[in-house]
């Protein structure tokens, strides 16, 4: 054979490798393994609720785009049944997530791994559950994690994740390990030493976001097995001098249980990388001073709480029954009985069951009463009205 | 009608308005003359050249179609870098094999181009042999700051992924630069756009990345070519030269052309080959074509295969609060991590920082002397073109040493260099790094 006909055969084999290696992409990316799963979910839809459901079955990657969270979780790619009913029992991927937890937490909110860890991004096992993966911040929190560490119920490494915005909660539903876990801060009182959520002692160190520990700052020469700061915590909390000789903490006597615990809550104890509005805790709102905050105890409590639960408050005084509001936009009702007629030229009733004006706007499109509603502000303005003509007289008497 | 003449002027026409205004057109093409019509068998052979320039410019070949298309899915924003990565390797279509590909080919392109200067050193192809107008020196330098220009690349395209393997190899690499006497600083300052890496670094680099360095690489890779046609071919076409006018001294049956047309006899400077057609020449079509078409085939099916076994790396988010432990440099400067590292002097409680030796004067006087060689090489014409010519005996084992001693730094910082840059031999197991789980 001539270097002339080596050569084209050289040019045929490469070609022929080149489409060999595009066949192989080409199968790997029709192929993927998720198909197989929503293949499967579907034939199990089909043999229990028949075809026309199984049509409904959504075919193609899925995402949940938590916007909020700054999450993409694709977790319902093969976890296709999470918000069906009747598969509560059904072994995973395909089981019916409890819809307790998810009416306050819905997916498209919240997303998958916000509570449960893993990596959101991946579309195969492997790399969504990242139990084996070195580079992902967080693997999946579920049974192989709790199995490595023999953590008895399998959703408490979860609850970490749960105490991201619970952190400020003193008991969380559905979160007993974290729940113990801050019973026992109370109780053996870590604040005598140590700063937490920015509140506490100097003798050991602040605790506020030691989950933000790189894994590298603590020193596992002393620990045997698994070398991971969940593992590290949990031998320390046990016996804090055998981790670090120098350490002065006292061995509490931490049960496995309650070390575990304690683990997940010194762990989750982050800068918190949530928007606001997910952290349980004191409410958000404007400032208001002591006099203001009295004040609108008295309004809300009252006489005159009826105006300020149906929002009328905001433009009306009811003064006579201690309702001041802040705007005054609308006239003082307290006087309503005698001044409508004179405005509107018919009695309050009259005008209150068909309002014209103003009013005819704000009761069909902000303010809605029932009837018995209307009924009851036509008694309390009486009520109010009769107070004002009162102190009118009173105030005449006292000129005299 | 003057403006459109200055509109031809500015575009190329194909209504040429003279006979000579067409020749010119066509003389003056590039493209039209990157091959010669006839080239030598030995030009041609594997075993003088390797094809190793064809290889590299086929891997960057395939590194501008490969990055043309990440261009698409890459968004170079801290935020939003590393999510477009997870992107493009868990669902954009073919993503994961593309960027596989083109960093195989990146990490290869290096390979090629250090073996092709080794080529072209070990052969003297720097030197200039017999034939008129001929200045290889000029192409080697212009070699030499491809070469640069490859690391350049490949560093700059290292910081893109923004993972912690990308954050930390700059942060190396770009400290190296501080031991640059006077100016250190401001050299990384201009790097980085400011003192950290932030996002004006991964906007500088990724825009030198995708345009100002390909676009330079492209002009000198046809200037590099344009100076191989001028230099009558390959080094090896000299020594046939040599050897031919050794045997003969009579005339040679040539043909000559000029832009005149054919003339008579033969004069340097108007003949494109001095050696003899009969014995030495073949057709480039199919002969160079051919091969050509064997050894792009070839490279793209190797970097195929390659790309769809080894998976592109992908680690933890970069975190500038977060060292890894070891931090390394891409594994091209490794060899000048290890000659800082083992430069470093501790005296006590003093230390004499090897950033200087390592980083900055042994790479410095190395590039310097390398791209000054072919004029401090004063051996003769006879040895261009020659693998291991016996007059340059002394020089080539110099050059292989000191290849032999970057590739053994290479290779200690790259696989014996385990955690606080200690040594461990390639049978002793590095100790895992701990995990949050």
């Amino acid at each position: 054979m001539n270097k002339t006909n080596r050569e084209i055969i050289g040019i045929f084999a490469c070609g022929a490798g080149i489409l060999l290696i595009t066949a192989v992409v080409y199968a790997d990316y029709f192929q993927p393994e998720w198909k197989g799963y929503q293949q499967e979910f579907r034939e199990i839809v089909a043999k229990r609720f028949g075809e026309a459901r199984a049509e409904q079955v959504p075919s193609g990657l899925q995402q949940v785009w938590a916007r909020e969270l700054n999450r993409v979780d694709r977790c319902t790619t093969c976890h296709q049944a999470e918000e069906w009913k009747g598969f509560e029992s059904a072994p995973e991927p395909f089981r019916t997530h409890p819809a307790d937890v998810l009416k306050k937490h819905p997916i498209e909110v919240y997303g998958c791994t916000s509570c449960h860890g893993g990596q959101g991004f991946g579309t195969d096992m492997e790399s969504a559950h990242a139990t084996d993966l070195k580079d992902w911040e967080q693997p999946l929190l579920g049974k192989d994690v709790s199995k490595t560490y023999s953590v008895s119920d399998w959703r408490g490494p979860m609850q970490m994740n749960c105490n991201t915005c619970h952190r400020y909660d003193r008991e969380t539903a559905g979160a007993d390990y974290i729940n113990e876990a801050k019973a026992l801060v109370q109780q053996k009182g870590c604040r005598a030493c140590h700063t937490i959520n920015g509140r506490g002692g100097v003798i050991g160190p602040d605790l506020t976001y030691e989950g933000d520990k790189s894994t590298e700052q603590h020193d596992y020469s002393r620990l045997s097995g698994v070398e991971s700061e969940f593992a590290w915590h949990v031998a320390h909390l046990k016996e804090p001098k055998a981790m670090s000789p120098g350490s002065i903490m006292p061995n509490f006597g931490f049960s496995t249980r309650q070390a575990q615990a304690l683990s997940l809550l010194v762990m989750s104890w982050k800068k918190n990388p949530v928007s606001a509005q997910f952290v349980v805790g004191p409410k958000i709102g404007d400032f208001s001073s002591p006099e203001e905050q009295v004040k609108e105890q008295q309004m809300l409590a009252g006489e005159g709480a009826f105006f300020v639960k149906h929002t009328c408050f905001i433009c009306h005084d009811v003064s006579t029954l201690g309702i001041e509001s802040a705007t005054k936009i609308g006239p003082d009702l307290a006087k309503a009985v005698t001044d409508v007629p004179s405005r509107f030229g018919r009695p309050l009733d009259d005008f209150l069951m068909s309002p014209t004006g103003t009013m005819a706007v704000v009761l069909s499109t902000q303010i809605h009463l029932t009837e018995d509603e209307r009924r009851e502000a036509i008694a309390k303005l009486k009520v109010a009205n009769q107070k004002f003509m009162e102190q009118e007289a009173k105030a005449k008497q006292g000129k005299k | 009608m003057k403006l459109k003449e200055h509109w031809e002027t500015l575009t190329w026409t194909w209504n040429p308005k003279s006979l000579r205004e067409s020749s010119d057109s066509v003389v003056r093409n590039l493209l039209l003359h990157w091959f010669p019509a006839k080239v030598s068998r030995e030009s041609l052979s594997f075993r003088y050249s390797f094809w190793l320039g064809t290889i590299t410019a086929v891997l960057f070949f395939i590194l501008c179609v490969t990055g043309f298309v990440l261009m698409f899915l890459y968004v170079p924003s801290v935020e939003r870098a590393y999510p477009s990565l997870k992107d493009i390797e868990f669902v954009a279509s073919f993503g994961r094999f593309t960027r596989a590909l083109h960093r195989i080919c990146a990490h290869l392109m290096v390979v090629a181009v250090f073996l092709h200067m080794m080529r072209a050193f070990l052969t003297a192809a720097y030197k200039n042999g017999l034939g008129a107008q001929q200045n290889r020196p000029v192409n080697w330098i212009i070699g030499v700051i491809l070469l640069l220009l490859t690391l350049l690349l490949s560093f700059t395209g290292y910081l893109l992924p923004w993972d912690q393997l990308a954050y930390w190899a700059i942060t190396v690499g770009t400290n190296i630069a501080r031991a640059v006497p006077w100016i250190g600083e401001q050299i990384r300052f201009a790097l980085l756009g400011g003192n950290e890496i932030d996002q004006n670094t991964l906007l500088r680099f990724y825009v030198l990345h995708c345009f100002v360095l390909p676009g330079v690489v492209l002009l000198l890779f046809s200037w590099h070519m344009w100076r191989v046609r001028k230099d009558g071919g390959l080094a090896c076409v000299d020594k046939l030269a040599r050897d031919q006018k050794q045997k003969t001294s009579a005339t040679i049956r040539a043909k000559t052309y000029s832009l005149l047309g054919i003339t008579s006899g033969h004069n340097v400077h108007v003949q494109t080959s001095y050696i003899d057609e009969d014995e030495h020449l073949v057709e480039s079509s199919p002969n160079l074509t051919r091969r050509l078409l064997l050894v792009t085939l070839a490279t793209l099916f190797l970097t195929s295969l390659l790309a769809y076994v080894v998976r592109a790396p992908l680690e933890a988010a970069a975190n500038p609060l977060v060292t890894p432990n070891p931090a390394k440099a891409p594994w091209y400067f490794l060899w000048l991590q290890e000659l800082v590292a083992d430069t470093t002097i501790h005296m006590g409680s003093y230390t004499i920082s090897g950033a200087f030796v390592g980083g900055v004067l042994v790479p410095g006087l190395l590039v310097a002397v390398l791209a000054a060689w072919p004029y401090l090489d004063r051996t003769s014409a006879n040895a261009t073109g020659v693998w291991f010519a016996k007059e340059r005996h002394q020089q080539n084992m110099m050059f292989l040493a000191i290849v032999f001693v970057v590739i053994l730094l290479t290779f200690v910082g790259t696989f014996m260099r385990g955690p606080s840059w200690h040594l461990y031999w390639p049978w002793q197991t590095w100790p895992e790094t701990p995990t949050r789980f």
